[in-house]
Parts: C-alpha cells; structure tokens; sequence
C-alpha cells in the first residue's frame, strides 16, 4: 500500500470518527448524565493528549524532559491566572529556552 | 419594514459578526499551531514519505499527532495496517467531541452536519464549546462561529505544513516549536477546568496517559480519557455542591 494510500485511510477513518456523532447524535436528546459526562470530555481528552505529547511520546515514560514539562506548567499556570492562552507561549516558550541552555 | 421595527442586526450594533467572532476568538490557538504545522511539514520532508504524501494528511487528517504518527510509522517500514490502527486510535477522542459539538447543531440537515463534522479538533472544539454554552447565539449563529473559527484554523494549519514541506527548514529542536501544540492544549486546558469534576477529570486522565504508555496501538489517551472522564462524573455525583465552586 502506498504512503498516500495510508495517510488517506487515516484521513477517511478520521472523519468517520468526526461524522458518526454529528450523524447519529445530534437529533436525539441526550441523558442528563450523558451532557453532564460529555463536559468532562475536553479536560480529560487534552490533559492525556498532552501528556502524552510531553511525558510519553515515543509509547514509553520519557524520564528527562524537564524543560518541556517545566515549559507546560508555567504556561498552564499563566493561563489560569490571566485567562489569556497566549500566555501559555508568552511565558512556557522562555522557560523552555532559559533550562535547554542550562541543561547544555 | 421600519427602522422603528426592523430588529437591529449584529452588524447594524456594531457589534462582531459570530463568523468574525470565531475567527477572533481562535485566533490565539491559529497562532500556536502554525509552528506545529511547520515542524510537521519539515518531518514529512525529512522522512522518506513523498512529499505530496505527507502534506495531504494536512487537509485530510487535520490531527497533528495522529498526522505524524501516520508519517514516522510509515517511515519506520510498519505495517500499513498498524499504521492506519495507531493513528486511528490516536483519534478516537474525536468521537467524543463529536458527540458533544453535534447537538449544537441538531436542526441543521444531516448533509451540512455532516460538513461540520469534517474541521473537528480539538482547539476547534475547546474554543467553540464554552461560547455556545453562554446560550446567547442561536443555531445560525452558532454555525457562523464554527465556521468562521474552523477557517482560520485550518488555512492556518493547512498554509503551515506546506512552508515546512516546501522550504524543508531544519528547524533547530532549541527553538521549542514541538512545544507549541501541548503549549496551546496546556493553555486551553487551563481554561477549560472551571469546576472540581473537570479538575479530577483532567487529572486522572493526564495521570492514567503516561502511566498507561505502553498500552498497545497508543491506546492511551482514549482509555485515559475514558476514565477520566467517568472520575470526573462520579467526583460531580458525590459533591455536586462543591463541584461548581
């Protein structure tokens, strides 16, 4: 199978993914627990997927990535306190280059 | 139909169109994943992956993570099944934002939702979920949102990998560009906690995704999702109360 052949397959069973809900939920009401559960979903899809990208990227626990973990905090940080999201690079992307160079 | 009468349109207010008002309001998370977009073009054109290849899982995926999962698994020689699996599973937490942006959408036909559908991720999500729930839009204005929002996402996403496939830049790794998407996701996460239940949530989601690592087919973040998900549910039941403090 060629690479396009692969990053089309991937791209047809993304959209599936994005479509099946918007095709088969949208008309029906849902349980009140289901809404309440599906608020929930947006934290915890993203806290994994970014810890995931940061702490875990190549399948297995990354033991020395201190400046990017650094970096997050201090963005995550940022934004909670001023609710600006381009505080996260604002102030993460400076941290990361301030410990990469002390790191060496 | 007089100007007494005639209801004062957005425009007419002076007020932001919801088109522009996406647009706006994504801007920040455009921002971020344009340097995402860039880093990926440039591994596609460092990979063995034709060029044309890689680029297309841009526009056609629209998933950075699962784009270049796609792309380093081919590189690697992996099966082309496992590959599509990885990258699939990588994607599944789609679904949820699927289930939980379409009821938004509930009058429109099933052809347009199914439009909708197609730009779903998951700063379009993170953004454009917490403004409908303000309720002050109707169905026409929620789609002008969406859309407006997921433009600018994707022709910046879009716009971003082709400057990275097309220059081939080596970007230096200290310039931290590979930080800028968990950066943003960070940033968005840190908005998106607004009561205990999505604190525990997003906790025991992180917690269970680097612990849970090794999982096969990187079926972490969905199974990590998944229980967080029902952590944060039970932490709502026990303490309903303190949930919304």
């Amino acid at each position: 199978m060629s690479a396009f052949l692969v990053i089309a397959a991937v791209g047809l069973g993304t959209y599936l993914l994005r479509a099946s809900m918007f095709a088969l939920v949208a008309t029906k009401p849902l349980p009140r627990r289901a809404e309440a559960a599906l608020g929930l979903v947006g934290p915890a899809a993203v806290a994994a997927l970014v810890a995931t990208l940061v702490l875990a990227r190549s399948g297995s626990v990354d033991p020395g990535p201190a400046p990017e973990l650094a970096a997050i905090a201090v963005g995550f940080v940022a934004v909670r306190r001023t609710g600006n999201v381009l505080h996260a690079f604002a102030l993460g992307l400076p941290v990361f280059w301030v410990l990469s160079a002390l790191a060496g | 139909m007089t100007a007494l009468t005639r209801p004062r349109s957005v425009v007419e207010a002076g007020a932001r169109t919801p088109f522009v008002e996406g647009a706006r309001d994504i801007g920040p998370m455009a921002l971020s994943v344009a340097p995402f977009g860039l880093a990926i073009g440039a591994a596609v054109g460092a990979s063995s992956v034709p060029d044309l290849a890689g680029w297309a899982g841009g526009p056609l995926i629209l998933a950075g993570s699962a784009q270049l999962t796609a792309v380093e698994m081919i590189d690697a020689g992996a099966a082309p099944a496992v590959t599509v699996l990885s990258a699939l599973v990588l994607n599944v937490r789609i679904l949820m934002y699927g289930a939980a942006m379409a009821p938004w959408f509930r009058h429109q036909r099933l052809s347009r939702r199914l439009l909708l559908a197609m730009p779903l991720i998951d700063q379009l999500f993170l953004v454009a979920a917490p403004r409908f729930e303000r309720g002050d839009l109707d169905e026409r204005g929620r789609q002008a949102y969406y859309v407006g929002a997921a433009a600018l996402l994707v022709g910046t996403w879009v716009l971003a990998q082709t400057v990275g496939v097309v220059a081939g830049v080596g970007l230096p790794a200290t310039w931290g560009l590979h930080l800028a998407a968990p950066l943003a996701l960070a940033g968005l996460l840190a908005k998106s906690i607004t009561g205990r239940p999505a604190a525990v949530a997003a906790a025991v989601a992180g917690l269970l995704a680097v612990v849970g690592a090794g999982l096969p087919h990187q079926s972490a973040v969905l199974v990590a999702a998944l229980v967080g998900v029902a952590a944060g549910g039970v932490c709502a039941r026990h303490a309903p109360e303190r949930a919304r403090s």
